[in-house]
């Protein structure tokens, strides 16, 4: 057996160029601080420059109108705002089209969905979805959610750690609405997920971990935040 | 005198095994330890410190396989190398019950991934008929397991602080980090309902220990962790034990036999390269066992001869019996006094700061079940992977109101799960499939499962207390933590992965397989050192209790060799 099999002694921490992640952490100086502002800076920076060195995105399963389609649902999906940019930006419509590419039940879901929403504003408004005004895009989400609302009632429950549905106790949406729900539930998701997943989602959540330090330690704000919004407030 | 080639012939590389093969060969004692799966390469396998957007699947995995309930187990990250299904190593289950039995055939086993909980068994643990008069007392006692407890904690690192809990001994401990802000939140509620959260025992070092870094509180235990700085079977002992030059770590070798002499003794084992698809055998003067309970009991099973026409040892007809998980419950909720929390970096030492020991234990004559659970807690700002806000954006339905409510919500959850100790019974065992036989072409386990009046008693309590825990810090339960698994107001049995017993210990033959040593009864060359001895299963996490008692044989062991007994 080869010799190569162990930990990173303590005498080799200087060895950490093998360690790219790792050495974001321990800093020069060994394992004081944290990953700093601008070593996600740093990171983030990667992320785009090798973004745009691809240059423009090529869909690997969706056509063109399709993938437009995407990005206008993960533009109305996950806007932008003060906090950041919009789920489009942050990638969610390569993300999709990754997954689909590689998974035909999923790509179903996704084509049929936005055939059947095109279907649906087509009938409405003589146009497909993309082609609509925002107001008029906003308002098939609306009845979307409505419908969802209608059709999960207050006791649906969602198996979280496999993402799906087990059971539903709710009434049957009365529109034609109700055979988007599942569509749009996974669209969501996805768009949602991709945004939380992506550099920017995460600078938003301000999740500052994934990170070393030498001691771990709890702000103290951060303990007396919690205490005074609890019915310990007293103690 | 036959020949051998090895001294001693370990099966399984996990904790047992790993434990056993390092205090062998620094003695000088050569080993060949048989592993059924490859080797581990932390440098390539582990994926520490990566991020979500490392991975164009995000870590949702190859066709966003995790939103199919496909996805690898316990995550993208975590280095389980393995699962509750192996390709062509099916198992079964006797019709009408259920048995989830997860293997990682990998050098380290499952300890490269599991949640480290360290918690030494007590004198009741051990004495529980004695004490209630149900189930079994060890033949051996917590005096006997101290010694053994301190030398397993004082090389693998524990931490843990002295608090005098009867059901909770103190060890050797290494410093613990500090309670997150949810975990004070927990601590208090405690305080109300009389429940102690005091500081987690985990197998995490704090300070430098043999060369390995304390750890840096990136919190990814599970993804195995590149400086050593928590217990893995495969860092801490088969790595160093390689290293003595007095052990061979035979890959990819499923051992389907245990062989025996004409005199009724082990002589060595046959195993299928799994490379080559060939048999194989390799010899030596003793055998130990440590494939994980179940795959011990079914290879002594599975080792038949004209000595021994039932399984080796196996004259009792126990080995197979009175298998036992842990009983498992959780609920999630959320607490409105941490929406908003200003962030900071909830990781830690990988798991929680905080738990809560057995604290009922005096009190079983109030209560309508015996046996202990302790109490296990998640919370923080977790990195973000496939299905964190899902629930929080459907509520929210679309556009910028999800945006709002995963700032104001993210962090605020709160999980509490219990981890109690379940009851041997008639009716929890396991057998060969006589129908059924594995892509090695060796026959596969079927369980047969059956919790008693008890665990599901233990579980409501579980569900009363949580939900006591919850509301007194002034939160909201949203509802069981793992639906997949404890739907049915319990946890599968088998999902906890703390399966024990088949191969029990005890001082009479007639009903134990094994003795105080971990040696076969009827077989004085072959012993086992994985969890399959226990005869009970305390709400402790059975990993340290394995450390501890392959220790303890592998030193009894090398005297018995000394001496030429074995």
């Amino acid at each position: 057996m080869s010799s190569t099999h162990g930990f990173i002694p303590l005498e080799a921490v200087s060895r950490r160029a093998a360690l790219r992640r790792i050495a974001l952490g321990l800093t020069a100086a060994g394992l004081g601080g944290s990953l700093s502002k601008s070593d996600a800076a740093q990171v983030h920076a990667e992320v785009d420059g090798e973004r745009a060195a691809a240059g423009e995105y090529e869909a690997k399963r969706f056509n063109e109108h399709e993938f437009r389609t995407l990005g206008i649902l993960s533009e109305l999906v996950v806007p932008p705002d003060e906090g950041g940019p919009s789920a489009r930006e942050a990638g969610a419509p390569e993300f999709v089209d990754l997954l689909c590419s590689q998974n035909d039940e999923l790509a179903d879901i996704f084509t049929g969905g936005m055939l059947w929403l095109d279907g649906v504003t087509g009938e409405r408004h003589g146009k497909v979805f993309a082609d609509l005004e925002k107001n008029l895009q906003t308002e098939v989400l609306d009845a979307l959610v409505e419908a969802e609302r209608l059709e999960m009632g207050a006791d649906t429950r969602w198996d979280t750690s496999e993402y799906r549905r087990f059971s539903v106790f709710g009434v049957k949406a009365p529109s034609e609405m109700r055979r988007g729900v599942r569509f749009f539930d996974w669209a969501r998701r996805l768009i949602v997920d991709a945004y939380y997943t992506s550099p920017v989602g995460i600078e938003d959540l301000g999740f500052v971990g994934n990170s070393s330090h030498s001691e771990y330690e709890v702000p103290k704000d951060a303990i007396d935040y919690a205490m005074a919004r609890s019915p310990f407030s007293e103690v | 005198m036959a020949e051998t080639d090895y001294d001693v012939v370990v099966v399984g590389a996990g904790a047992g095994g790993g434990t056993m093969s390092r205090v062998l060969a620094e003695k000088g004692i050569k080993v060949a330890l048989i592993e059924a799966g490859p080797m581990i390469e932390p440098q390539r396998d582990y994926k520490t410190h990566k991020w979500p957007y490392d991975y164009g699947h995000r870590t949702a995995g190859e066709g966003g396989a995790a939103y199919f309930g496909r996805g690898a187990a316990f995550g993208f990250f975590t280095t389980a190398s393995g699962g509750w299904q192996l390709e062509g190593e099916p198992y079964t289950s006797a019709p009408g019950t259920r048995f989830d039995w997860f293997r990682s055939r990998v050098v380290g086993g499952r300890t490269n991934h599991y949640g480290r909980m360290s918690f030494r068994f007590s004198e009741m643990d051990l004495k529980p008929y004695s004490r209630d008069g149900i189930g079994w007392d060890w033949p051996i006692s917590y005096e006997d397991l101290a010694p053994w407890y301190d030398r397993a904690e004082a090389y693998i690192g524990v931490t843990g602080t002295a608090e005098g809990i009867p059901s909770a001994p103190d060890g050797k401990f290494h410093e613990p980090p500090p309670p997150k802000v949810h975990e004070h939140l927990m601590r208090e509620a405690g305080k109300r309902l009389g429940i102690p959260f005091i500081a987690n025992r985990r197998a995490v070092i704090t300070r430098p220990l043999n060369g390995r870094l304390p750890c840096h509180y990136c919190g990814q235990c599970g993804r195995g962790c590149l400086t050593a700085s928590n217990y893995s079977a495969s860092q801490v002992d088969v790595f160093p034990a390689m290293e003595t030059g007095n052990v061979d770590v035979i890959t990819e070798g499923m051992v389907r036999k245990v062989e025996v002499d004409s005199g009724g003794r082990a002589s060595g084992v046959v195993f299928i390269d799994k490379r080559a698809r060939t048999e194989r055998r390799v010899r030596g003067r003793v055998v130990v066992l440590a494939a994980s309970a179940c795959e011990t009991a079914r290879l002594m099973l599975n080792s038949r001869s004209r000595q021994f026409p039932d399984g080796i040892a196996n004259g009792s007809g126990l080995v197979g019996r009175y298998l036992m998980d842990t009983v498992g419950f959780s609920l999630r909720g959320t607490l409105p006094a941490l929406e908003n929390l200003p962030r900071y970096d909830t990781d830690g030492f990988g798991g929680a700061h905080l738990y809560a020991p057995w604290w009922l234990w005096d009190d079983h004559d109030q209560l309508d079940f015996p046996r202990g659970y302790h109490i296990e807690m998640g919370g923080g700002f977790r990195m973000p992977g496939p299905g964190s806000f899902s629930d929080l954006a459907r509520e929210a339905g679309y556009g910028k109101g999800i945006k709002q409510a995963v700032r104001e919500q993210y962090g605020a959850g709160i999980g509490l799960s219990g981890r109690g100790e379940m009851i041997p019974n008639n009716q929890s065992y396991m057998d060969l499939d006589p129908d059924v036989v594995d892509k090695w072409g060796i026959p596969v386990p079927r369980f047969h499962f059956s919790f008693s009046d008890w665990e599901w008693k233990q579980a409501r309590h579980m569900e009363r207390t949580f939900r006591d825990l919850i509301e007194a810090a002034g939160g909201k339960v949203l509802g069981i933590g793992n639906l997949a698994r404890e739907r049915e107001g319990i946890a599968v049995p088998g999902s906890i992965i703390h399966e024990v017993g088949t191969v029990r210990m005890g001082d009479s033959p007639r009903n134990s397989v094994l003795n105080r040593y971990c040696q076969a009864h009827e077989v004085p060359n072959l012993f086992v050192a994985d969890g399959a001895s226990f005869v009970s299963n305390p709400d402790k996490n059975p990993t340290l209790t394995i450390n501890a008692l392959s220790w303890r044989t592998a030193e009894y062991l090398a005297e018995e060799m000394r001496r030429g007994n074995v």
